[in-house]
């Protein structure tokens, strides 16, 4: 296993693993179900699956690159979800919701950036507070209960575009913007400084509290896109919309090959972590398979990712 | 980033490849015979989508849609979902369940934000039978529930009785912005409008748990208030103020206590003894909607838009005989 010839190949593997777990499971799937699973039917339904998940992925990407975690995501999505119901029923405009959802979002993220950079606050603690508040927020703010006659003002962010859903559009369109991010900007490389090792960025004089912030603000900015996503397709306000999504947005950046400890991995491989996190729950849900015991399977799959980007690598 | 592209490229000829051999694949598996609509044999697929399985009744009431759906396995395939209570994850199994193309989707909806798949599974030509809860559409094809009104007015009647037209009664409410809250409270103040010499103490909302109610009750207790009945919203909350009153070391006669649902034997078993009065059963609606999928199968389609389960009272007579004619009771 640490023999040089072989060396090569765990890297390869570690590189891509999102796609080969991907790769695999579809052919697990033409084996189980191909007669459901590869029909243009069930293509537009993962389409459709994927977007809230995947955009949330796409955001959480940015934090962990920079060593960081953030819990709150599922409890701002409940937040905004409800914040952008409430605003369509009051009569407020798409134009103008989608606008002010957007900033929420936004600012509550580098909020949260500005407590782990500048305060030195752990990620984990600050976003865990996050996420207790947050959701505390989003009942106050629906008194207790849920957000409706919001109509369908928001459907055209669901309706299919030359074929596919707008949401996996934007999908699409966040991960190829967050690539280029990433890669080709000074921001991206900072991300990766930082999270690599923060000790040789603070030498190298880059800005690490604005690097945390801008990372925390993108993510903010796709939950607030995912939680448009979601109020479009659920047309209502709930508070309790969002109940640990986080858990898989993580889950999807770690099985895309992202380190836990910063600094390593891709957006692309998240997209793919994301993908395969949405083919597996339809396959599981083809196949009759207890949610429960998916659950279970999922828990087995975030292992056998983090243990592989671990090969090798430490001790 | 080349070897990166070239795997896409692989995984999309993999992917349409798949897609080609499938669809022959297939066609060889049923041996020539597939030709019906549903691939996996000639038996029709209900599925069936149910918003959580957490509470007791809930538990019941899939253990007797199984139940159903089993003996009736050579008329139907049968197949369900849990959504764990999330309204988004609900649609996502609705959705792919359509990819299965069943022949009736029984649905108990999480709230109503879930109509959107509903309202496209029913375009697709799929039988909707919604089970317990409504959703504000008319695209469905009848919905299968209790009348929790009726349910309170009828508690209402028991209680006036046993208390002989007079008394205190103390109500434990449930959630209370939901339905059924509403439903069990409004039934059973309009029928005690009628008794005038019967005081109602609305309680505090007990989310429906045993653990609230108990706590409620040993606060309420300690005022020495006198009361002659307990009226809780459900049978967990019934149950938790029994057990504040067993523990606040009583020197009175014990006020009766009267829940509503009457799908765990631990409630029978209660009454049985004495400890609560009577439950009034909450009817899960899974076995009747099996039924009607059944009936929609042999191309007997519902007449109406909503048929309503008759309720049924549980006293200390009649516990034996409920729990031999509900075996799927909650233990």
């Amino acid at each position: 296993m640490k023999a040089p010839a072989n060396k090569h190949w765990l890297q390869l593997l570690q590189r891509y693993q999102g796609l080969v777990g991907l790769l695999l499971l579809l052919a697990v799937a033409l084996f189980l179900d191909r007669e459901h699973f590869y029909t243009g039917g069930n293509f537009s339904n993962v389409l459709n699956q994927l977007a809230v998940p995947g955009i949330l992925a796409v955001g959480m990407t940015f934090v962990i690159l920079t060593g960081g975690i953030d819990l709150s995501v599922g409890s701002l999505l409940g937040l905004l979800n409800c914040i952008a119901a409430t605003w369509l029923v009051s009569g407020a405009g798409v134009g103008p919701t989608i606008l002010y959802t957007l900033f929420i979002g936004t600012l509550v993220g580098a909020i949260l950036g500005f407590l782990v950079g500048v305060t030195k606050l752990q990620p984990f603690v600050v976003t865990l507070a996050g996420m207790v508040s947050l959701r505390g927020l989003a009942y106050v703010y629906t008194n207790n209960g849920t957000v409706s006659g919001l109509g369908k003002s928001l459907e055209f962010l669901i309706k299919p575009v030359a074929g596919i859903p707008l949401s996996a559009w934007i999908m699409l369109t966040i991960t190829a913007i967050a690539a280029v991010l990433l890669w080709g900007t000074v921001f991206g490389r900072n991300v990766y400084a930082v999270g690599g090792n923060e000790d040789a960025a603070r030498y190298a004089g880059l800005p690490i509290a604005k690097v945390r912030i801008g990372a925390y603000a993108a993510n903010g900015l796709c939950v607030a896109l995912a939680a448009l996503i979601y109020t479009a397709r659920n047309m209502n306000g709930d508070p309790s919309a969002g109940t640990a999504y986080e858990l898989d947005a993580i889950t999807a950046v770690v099985v895309g090959g992202c380190s836990l400890l910063g600094g390593y991995g891709g957006v692309l491989g998240t997209f793919i972590g994301a993908l395969f996190i949405v083919c597996l729950n339809v396959l599981l849900i083809l196949k009759g398979v207890n949610t429960y015991v998916g659950m279970g399977w999922k828990g087995i799959i975030i292992l056998v990712a983090v243990y592989l980007q671990n090969l090798g690598r430490r001790s | 980033m080349k070897f990166f592209i070239g795997l896409m490229a692989a995984l999309l000829i993999v992917g349409c490849s798949g897609g080609d051999s499938g669809s022959t694949g297939s066609d060889n598996a049923n041996g020539g015979a597939g030709k019906s609509a549903s691939s996996d044999g000639a038996k029709p697929l209900v599925v069936f989508s149910q918003a959580n399985s957490q509470d007791p009744w809930r538990k019941v009431f899939d253990a007797e849609t199984k139940a159903a759906a089993e003996k009736l396995s050579d008329v139907m395939q049968y197949d369900s979902q849990d959504a764990g209570g999330d309204p988004a994850k609900q649609n996502n199994i609705i959705d792919t369940f359509v990819v299965r193309k069943p022949k009736v989707l029984l649905v108990s909806p999480t709230e109503t934000s879930v109509q959107g798949s509903i309202e496209k599974a029913f375009d697709e030509g799929i039988s909707v039978i919604l089970l317990d809860r409504g959703i504000d559409s008319e695209k469905y094809t009848t919905l299968i529930g209790g009348d929790n009104t009726e349910i309170g007015r009828e508690a209402a009647e028991y209680v006036a009785k046993r208390l002989n037209g007079k008394g205190t009664v103390l109500m434990i409410q449930g959630i209370a912005q939901a339905t059924p809250t509403k439903d069990r409270k409004g039934g059973f103040l309009e029928v005690m409008k009628k008794y005038p010499d019967i005081k109602i103490i609305e309680g505090d909302d007990c989310g429906y748990q045993r653990q609230k109610a108990r706590s409620y009750m040993e606060t309420f207790l300690l005022k020495g208030e006198k009361i002659d009945c307990v009226y809780a919203h459900n049978d967990e909350m019934a149950i938790g103020a029994r057990l504040a009153w067993d523990a606040s070391n009583p020197s009175g006669p014990a006020p009766i206590f009267v829940g509503i649902d009457g799908c765990q034997q631990e409630v029978v078993d209660m009454i049985k003894e004495g400890k609560l009065d009577a439950t009034f059963k909450y009817p899960t609606p899974g076995a009747k909607g099996i039924e009607i999928a059944a009936e929609i199968i042999k191309g007997n389609p519902p007449k109406d838009k909503k048929i309503v389960l008759p309720t049924e009272i549980v006293t200390k007579e009649t516990a034996d005989a409920y729990t031999k004619a509900n075996p799927n009771l909650a233990k």
